[in-house]
């Protein structure tokens, strides 16, 4: 009996070897597992046996049981791995076939560009206020210390409309208009749109201005510096390099005009900066004591400053679009690239 | 403004290099455009010496020279000028040089002889038009000199923009102060002697200011004799060095003390005035003028003239008049040196459009003061130039003569407005080298009282004193620190809010962000076919528009976009997926808008995500998104008469009685107006209605319990029948307890009886309180079926 167990344990190993498909493989098992199969034929022989040769017989009936039952679970774990792995391969794509990709829209770069600004100032504390763009001659000009004969006024080539109103030529406006209502300490950003009648490569008649004003008890011009710095350092790079020159708005005092260290040359001089390793920026200054007046502040009591730059020529020192009137185009081509 | 180095070293000594200077100045809020040398065009010309002649060989109208130019060996150099001679000096363009005519110097055979170099004339060089020979040089210089600097020619050419505050600037001894302050070096002003050997001028004649008011000073001198003629070479080099145009000797030399002083000046032709006398008044009514370019000139009494006895003779700081102009046969002078109101003069300027050197500097105001020394330097070089005689005297009329101005200056507000710890000596000493007087006044806060030289009208308070100071101490020497105020509580602003969320809405959804002009035809109402009587044609108009494309501010940004797709369609880009955010213009208010279009293909264009073309319902999903995403649920959809719009295919969104804009498909003739040749699907809405409508103010709401349950249900129905129809009844049967509708599918065909439609709906059924049972859903859906069949005549599809 031991010698038949033996047999059947090692024909049952070598037909598991030939097996290769499930259907195979569970007609070997009802051969040796199933009710007439060979393996309990054998079990039921156990019967005849002598009491001492029982247990050993017995152990060695399941010890060949336990193998078989053991050798079929890695045939079929191997036949189902396989046949797992051909599913696969089957499956298998084209892996440069495009990408189902979701829609998504971009920013208009100036508007990409404003934003940016916004978030530096706004980070520094900084609140966006807004105010209209159509503006009288009051808030545009004559609050800003600009009468009517002032030279200055040449600076500005403004659109006027029939009803005797302007297009402001400046986001400064609401600066008047936020200092008469509002009691200071103040510390505000305008980020908004501005007309000048102009027309060329470098000018659109309609461009973006970001102004800012903060008014205290005692506001420094060295504080001008500092605020206007660290912006610079933020939009453009911390190795950025400033200078401030003096200039001359009506409405600040002392006035400067910022230039950062040439973004192309890293300030050793270049075409994009005339040579001179600078790039104008912005303008700024302290409130001109008339502009607080104006406002019904008292210029012993409060100081502050104010700056402005214009955002198209800032979006492109990055983008550097020959022909800045393409910003207003709205050619796909053109707003899918930012 | 142009000045030269030069030139301005008369006036001051400093050593700067150009570079240097062009960097100083730029520091001291004078902004130097560009830099460029003089002479820089004649590298590679020098001056040579012609030793010997002798004949070509092979030609007869040439020769061959032996040329001194300072080297070891003379230069053999073939010529064809009949002027050259031996021993003659003349500019010798050597091998490489490139010349202004735009001739590169080579070694060349002429004819089979060697020539090193080229002997020029005048027009060669591009110093005159003469090109009858050679340019003659005078002996006395050395042999090898570049030509440049043996005619005086380098020089520096700095272009300066000077602010409008600073008119004081525009000129050479402005200039030269500004570089005082920086240097403390004292300025070096011409000396000027004049031997007035003629008779007194007051018998020669007399000024009579009949308006005070616009002309402070008025100064003549009358100069007899001279002899008109040309410049001498110095003077014409350094106008045109400067770019003034040449004209003669007495002009020349007032535009050169113009240019020196900033003063400008005047000479009448003496013979030519009435009376020979002169009267500043305004003018008469229905006065004209023939100005120095021969236009004739309307006046108006409001314009300030220089006139003879009996008429105009110049329009005071603007133009000198053209029959008293100075010509060929002019023997005597009369000079003009005056000063005129600043807004008087602009007025004028600008209402005749007439802008000169003069008018330049007096709108903006000139230095009263100046007027005699200018007067005086001039009459010296005209005598110097032109010869004559100098009446005695000058008749000097001064009614606007006032005191300087005085100003207190505390020297603690000078730091507490820079933020600097600038010492008494510093803030003294930058203000002795501006020209300012000092005094410590007797107060206890140790303030100045400042005296105002009359040059510097733009100085007029403590603060722009501040700004010098801080100026010449230089803006990089202030030190560079942060606010220390307290920074203000923001007020938080919902419309804010709204528009970052619907921008990001947008982006996401695929639409890219357009920024358009605020300006638009006014035919785009037509275009857009706004009907007759609608309000949103009624835009503000530009008195000065660019162009009529440009001439109204929108009061929609619908045409805006509509050119948008016009612009990429006619550029073959069709997948237009556009929407902008923007105020427009209406009488007195500026409410924001946000719009969209889309038009021709959508989608990626790829195997497993192809184009298609929108339709009304891609522009209301994105609608209902965008109102979904202000957190607004209570809105409600109707159909509008727009014209705009195809009549069966738009919608009005309102909330409660609030309009909040319209969306649908564009109109066939609109199309047809932006040649479109698909359809176009639009929206606009209000931004100030959605943020009234929006509710950020979010709750938690409990995540169900019990579990809900589905049912399906397809009824056929009339075919002219809105799908929320059917919806209302559910929810009206269902109450609390159907959670949500969901059409799923609309169907019409063979499988329906003509005039129905078949609408499939899912509708789930959930309670708060308890696990429904079958049971209760199958009665609940029962009564929903039965009552669609008794209110709509619905019958239920299987
Ligand atoms: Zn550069």
């Amino acid at each position: 009996m031991k010698k038949e167990l033996e047999a059947i344990q090692a024909a049952a190993l070598e037909a598991l070897k030939d097996v290769k498909t499930a259907d195979v493989l569970e007609s070997l098992r009802i051969e040796y597992f199933g009710r007439r199969g060979k393996l309990t034929d054998v079990m039921k022989g156990m019967g005849q046996l002598s009491k001492e040769e029982r247990p050993l017989i017995g152990k060695l009936a399941n010890e060949v049981r336990a193998s078989l039952t053991e050798a079929f679970e890695e045939t079929k774990n191997a036949l189902e791995s396989k046949q797992q792995e051909q599913q696969l391969n089957t499956e298998a794509v084209d892996i440069t076939l495009p990408g189902r990709k979701p829609a998504y829209g971009k920013a208009h770069p100036v508007m990409q560009t404003l934003e940016r600004i916004d978030a530096i100032f706004t980070q520094m504390g900084f609140q966006v206020v807004t105010g209209p763009e159509v503006e009288t001659e009051h808030y545009n000009f004559d609050a800003l210390n600009t009468p009517s004969d002032h030279p200055a006024r040449d600076l500005h080539d403004t659109f006027y409309l029939t009803d005797g109103n302007l297009l402001r030529t400046h986001t400064s406006p609401v600066q008047i208009r936020a200092m008469e209502n509002q009691k200071p300490p103040l510390r505000i950003i305008v980020p908004g749109k501005a007309y000048r009648v102009d027309y060329d490569v470098s000018h659109t008649p309609m461009f973006h201005q970001v102004e800012g004003l903060l008014v205290d008890r005692h506001v420094t011009f060295s504080e001008l510096k500092g605020v206007l710095v660290s912006f610079a350092r933020q939009m453009f790079g911390d190795q950025t390099q400033m200078r401030f020159r003096p200039h001359f708005f009506p409405f600040t005092e002392p006035s400067a005009e910022a230039d950062i260290s040439c973004t192309v040359c890293r300030g050793k001089g270049c075409r994009s900066c005339g040579h001179t390793g600078w790039i104008e920026i912005l303008g700024a200054g302290a409130v001109d004591p008339e502009v607080f007046r104006a406002v019904n502040y008292d210029p012993e009591e409060v100081t502050g400053f104010a700056f402005g730059m214009g955002v198209e020529r800032i979006a492109n020192l990055q983008f550097r679009i020959p022909d800045i009137r393409t910003f207003y185009e709205n050619d796909l081509r053109f707003l899918q690239q930012f | 403004m142009n000045v030269t180095l030069n030139w301005l070293k008369n006036y001051i000594d400093f050593d700067f290099s150009a570079h240097d200077l062009a960097d100083r100045l730029t520091m001291l809020g004078i902004e130097v455009e560009s830099v460029k040398e003089l002479g820089a065009a004649l590298q590679g010309v020098v001056v040579g010496k012609v030793n010997s002649i002798r004949p070509h060989p092979n030609a007869d109208k040439l020769v061959l020279c032996q040329v001194d130019i300072g080297g070891q060996d003379a230069l053999q150099i073939v010529c064809g000028a009949p002027n050259v001679c031996e021993g003659m000096f003349a500019p010798v363009a050597t091998i490489g040089a490139e010349l202004p005519s735009g001739i590169t110097i080579k070694q060349a055979k002429l004819r089979g002889e060697e020539s090193h170099g080229m002997l020029c004339s005048e027009k060669e060089l591009g110093i005159s038009d003469d090109a009858a020979g050679l340019m003659e040089l005078s002996s006395d210089i050395s042999v090898g000199t570049p030509l440049a600097e043996a005619l005086g020619l380098e020089d520096t050419v700095f272009e300066l923009e000077i602010t409008p505050n600073r008119p004081d600037c525009l000129s050479m001894i402005g200039v030269a102060r500004e570089i005082r302050a920086e240097t403390g070096n004292e300025l070096k002003l011409p000396e000027v002697n004049i031997h007035e050997n003629d008779t007194d001028i007051t018998e020669a004649t007399s000024v009579t200011i009949d308006a005070p008011d616009l002309c402070p000073r008025y100064a003549a001198r009358v100069i007899r004799g001279v002899k008109i003629g040309e410049s001498p070479a110095w003077l014409k080099q350094r106008l045109e060095s400067v770019g003034i145009g040449i004209i003669n000797n007495i002009v020349d030399a007032t535009n050169f003390v113009l240019m020196e002083y900033g003063q400008p000046l005047h000479a009448f032709d003496y013979h030519k005035l009435g009376e020979n006398r002169i009267v500043v008044r305004r003018a008469a009514e229905g006065e004209q003028i023939t100005t120095l370019d021969e236009e004739e000139r309307k006046l108006t009494p409001d314009m300030l003239v220089i006139a003879d006895a009996n008429k105009p003779v110049a329009l005071a700081g603007v133009m000198g008049g053209y029959d008293s102009e100075i010509t060929e046969t002019t023997s005597d002078v009369l000079l003009e040196s005056a000063n005129f109101q600043p807004a008087s003069i602009r007025a004028t300027a600008k209402k005749l459009g007439m802008h000169t050197e003069a008018s330049y500097r007096f709108e903006r105001g000139a230095d009263p003061e100046a007027v005699i020394p200018a007067l005086d330097r001039a009459t010296q070089l005209i005598v110097e130039l032109a010869g004559g005689t100098v009446c005695e005297g000058t008749i000097d009329v001064y009614p606007g003569k006032s005191e300087l101005l005085k100003i207190q200056l505390r020297p603690d507000r000078v730091n507490f407005i820079l933020g600097t710890s600038l010492e008494a000596a510093e803030i003294e000493q930058i203000l002795y080298r501006l020209g300012f007087g000092i005094e410590t006044s007797q107060s206890e806060d140790s303030s100045y009282q400042v005296t105002v030289p009359t040059f510097r009208g733009d100085i007029t308070r403590e603060i722009d004193l501040i700004e010098e100071i801080a100026r010449v101490h230089g803006y990089d020497n202030i030190p560079t620190t942060l606010p220390k105020g307290d920074i203000p509580v923001p007020v938080p602003d919902i419309s804010v809010e709204v528009r970052k969320r619907i921008k990001q809405f947008l982006l996401g959804s695929g639409m890219m962000e357009a920024v358009n002009y605020s300006f638009n035809h006014p035919n785009c109402f037509d275009k857009v076919r706004l009907a007759a009587d609608n309000p949103l044609r009624d835009a503000l108009r530009l008195r000065n528009p660019l162009s009529p494309e440009m001439s109204i501010l929108r009061t929609t940004l619908l045409p805006s976009l509509l050119d948008n797709a016009q612009h990429n369609h006619n550029h073959q880009i069709n997948n237009i997926a556009l929407f902008e955010m923007s105020s427009v213009f209406m009488r007195g208010e500026e409410p924001g808008r946000v719009a969209g279009i889309l038009a021709g293909e959508i989608g990626g264009g790829v195997y497993g995500n192809p184009y298609k073309n929108p339709d009304f319902f891609d522009i209301k999903g994105i609608v209902e998104r965008l109102l979904e995403v202000c957190c607004i649920t209570d809105y409600a959809f109707q159909k509008t008469e727009e014209p705009t719009f195809h009549p069966g295919r738009n919608a009005a969104v309102s909330f409660g009685n609030t309009l909040i804009g319209i969306f649908g498909e564009a109109h066939p003739e609109v199309l047809e107006n932006y040649e479109l040749p698909y359809k176009a699907y639009l929206f606009e809405l209000d931004l100030e209605a959605l943020a009234d409508a929006a509710d950020f103010s979010k709750r938690f709401e409990p995540i169900p319990i019990y579990p809900s349950v589905q049912r399906d249900l397809a009824i056929v129905v009339d075919f002219g029948m809105q799908s929320d129809t059917p919806i209302e009844i559910i929810y009206a049967t269902g109450g609390d307890l159907v959670k949500s509708v969901r059409l799923f599918d609309v169907y019409v065909g063979d499988q329906v009886s003509e005039g129905k439609k078949s609408l499939a709906y899912t509708i789930t059924y959930h309670s708060a309180t308890e696990t429904l049972t079958d049971k209760a859903v199958n009665d609940l859906h029962d009564k929903v079926v039965n009552r669609l069949g008794k209110e709509l005549g619905a019958e239920l599809r299987m």
